[in-house]
């Protein structure tokens, strides 16, 4: 297979948790980047532990998302922006043991001038009838190149085993 | 690539955790083209353990008397009730959500074409699974799978959850629905992907 799709970094959780995990210095000679999240958190859903905030080069202004989601049981919408870009879901505290969530955030031409926009896909599991999943739109209206993402949990931290991949894909031409 | 950073909060003893700055790929293992006579079971067994992730591509149409037909997986084999799935997925009408727990198989999609589709009519999905081999988990899949049947069809957003800290070494797939065969140029392609 042709050299396109190369792994850049990975984070294993430790321990003692981790309240973000920040992947800094990305190098700037690949057209699209991947992030695949295997992740959970140490708070439940009714604290808003299911949600996973994306952010840009350490900041939080211009940031927004369109979130499609399900629940196990109903289907919604909604919007986020600033400091509360809801992108992927992370597996919350209360939902079966020793699971974690599923998620893929693809952010095409990172290096471009232009703003930039993502897409998100991400499950949770539960051996009950309720589990979240969602697909997101995001924009970062900024055209700086992006050179860190930031993962934050919209609530407590990243329990230990959490995992979190990034992968760089270069469109050969 | 040299940096990652795993911030702690300032807890001290904070520390940087697998880093690396090899540059790996994603390539195929193993791919199952179905022939004529049809096949009622897809099995990848002996996975190797060196990747990262699996990804699992699906091109599909069964002998299911429907126009459309589920597909379900297993690990390792184990046919207890040690599954749970869940789906998002719209029909071009309305979107609809559901789940069942404590099941023999995860039901991949429903959204797979099936006999009485128009002929040559398939249904798609990309599987993919996380830390198939990390012991300290237990297996969550995420699949997007549909099929158009030129006026009706679906897709969907759809999980399923193994509850087994095993590595993953077979998956198996059959239809949801009973023993339908898969038909022929039904396709199912097995990626590693390094990390």
């Amino acid at each position: 297979m042709a050299y396109t799709y190369s792994k850049l970094a990975e984070v294993t959780v430790g321990a003692g948790g981790a309240s973000t995990i920040t992947f800094n210095n990305i190098p700037q000679n690949y057209t699209d980047l991947v992030l695949k999240l295997s992740t959970r958190t140490n708070t439940s859903d009714a604290s808003s532990g299911q949600w996973t905030y994306v952010y840009f080069n350490g900041t939080t202004t211009n940031n927004s998302t369109k979130v499609l989601f399900g629940s196990g049981s109903t289907t919604g919408s909604l919007s986020g922006s600033g400091s509360t870009p809801y992108a992927a879901y992370v597996e919350p505290s209360n939902f079966t043991a020793s699971t974690f969530g599923n998620a893929e955030i693809y952010i095409p031409n990172y290096v471009n001038t232009n703003n930039k926009s993502f897409s998100v896909d991400s499950v949770t599991e539960n051996n009950s009838t309720g589990a979240y999943s969602n697909l997101s739109a995001g924009l970062w209206s900024n055209t700086t190149s992006i050179n860190t993402v930031t993962l934050t949990p919209a609530a407590g931290t990243f329990v230990q085993y959490s995992t979190a991949y990034l992968y760089g894909i270069r469109v050969e031409l | 690539m040299s940096i990652t950073k795993l911030t702690t909060n300032g807890i001290a003893g904070a520390k940087y955790d697998s880093v690396s700055a090899d540059n790996y790929y994603m390539e195929p293992i193993a791919t199952t083209l179905v022939g004529a006579g049809g096949t009622a079971t897809i099995t990848f067994s002996n996975i190797p353990n060196t990747y990262k992730h699996l990804q699992l591509r699906i091109l599909s149409r069964s002998a299911r008397t429907d126009a459309a037909d589920g597909i379900a997986l297993r690990f390792n084999s184990d046919s207890g009730s040690n599954y749970s799935w869940h789906y998002l997925r719209g029909d071009g009408t309305s979107p609809g959500a559901g789940g069942s727990a404590t099941q023999t198989e995860i039901l991949l999609s429903y959204d797979f074409a099936a006999n009485t589709a128009g002929s040559n009519i398939f249904g798609i999905g990309i599987v993919d699974i996380l830390d198939y081999a990390n012991v300290y988990k237990y297996k969550t899949v995420r699949i997007l799978a549909g099929n158009d049947r030129n006026g009706s069809g679906a897709v969907g957003l759809c999980s399923g959850l193994w509850m087994n800290t095993a590595a993953t070494t077979t998956l198996t797939l059959t239809s949801y629905w009973g023993a339908n065969n898969f038909l022929q140029n039904s396709r199912f392609s097995l990626y590693g992907i390094r990390g």
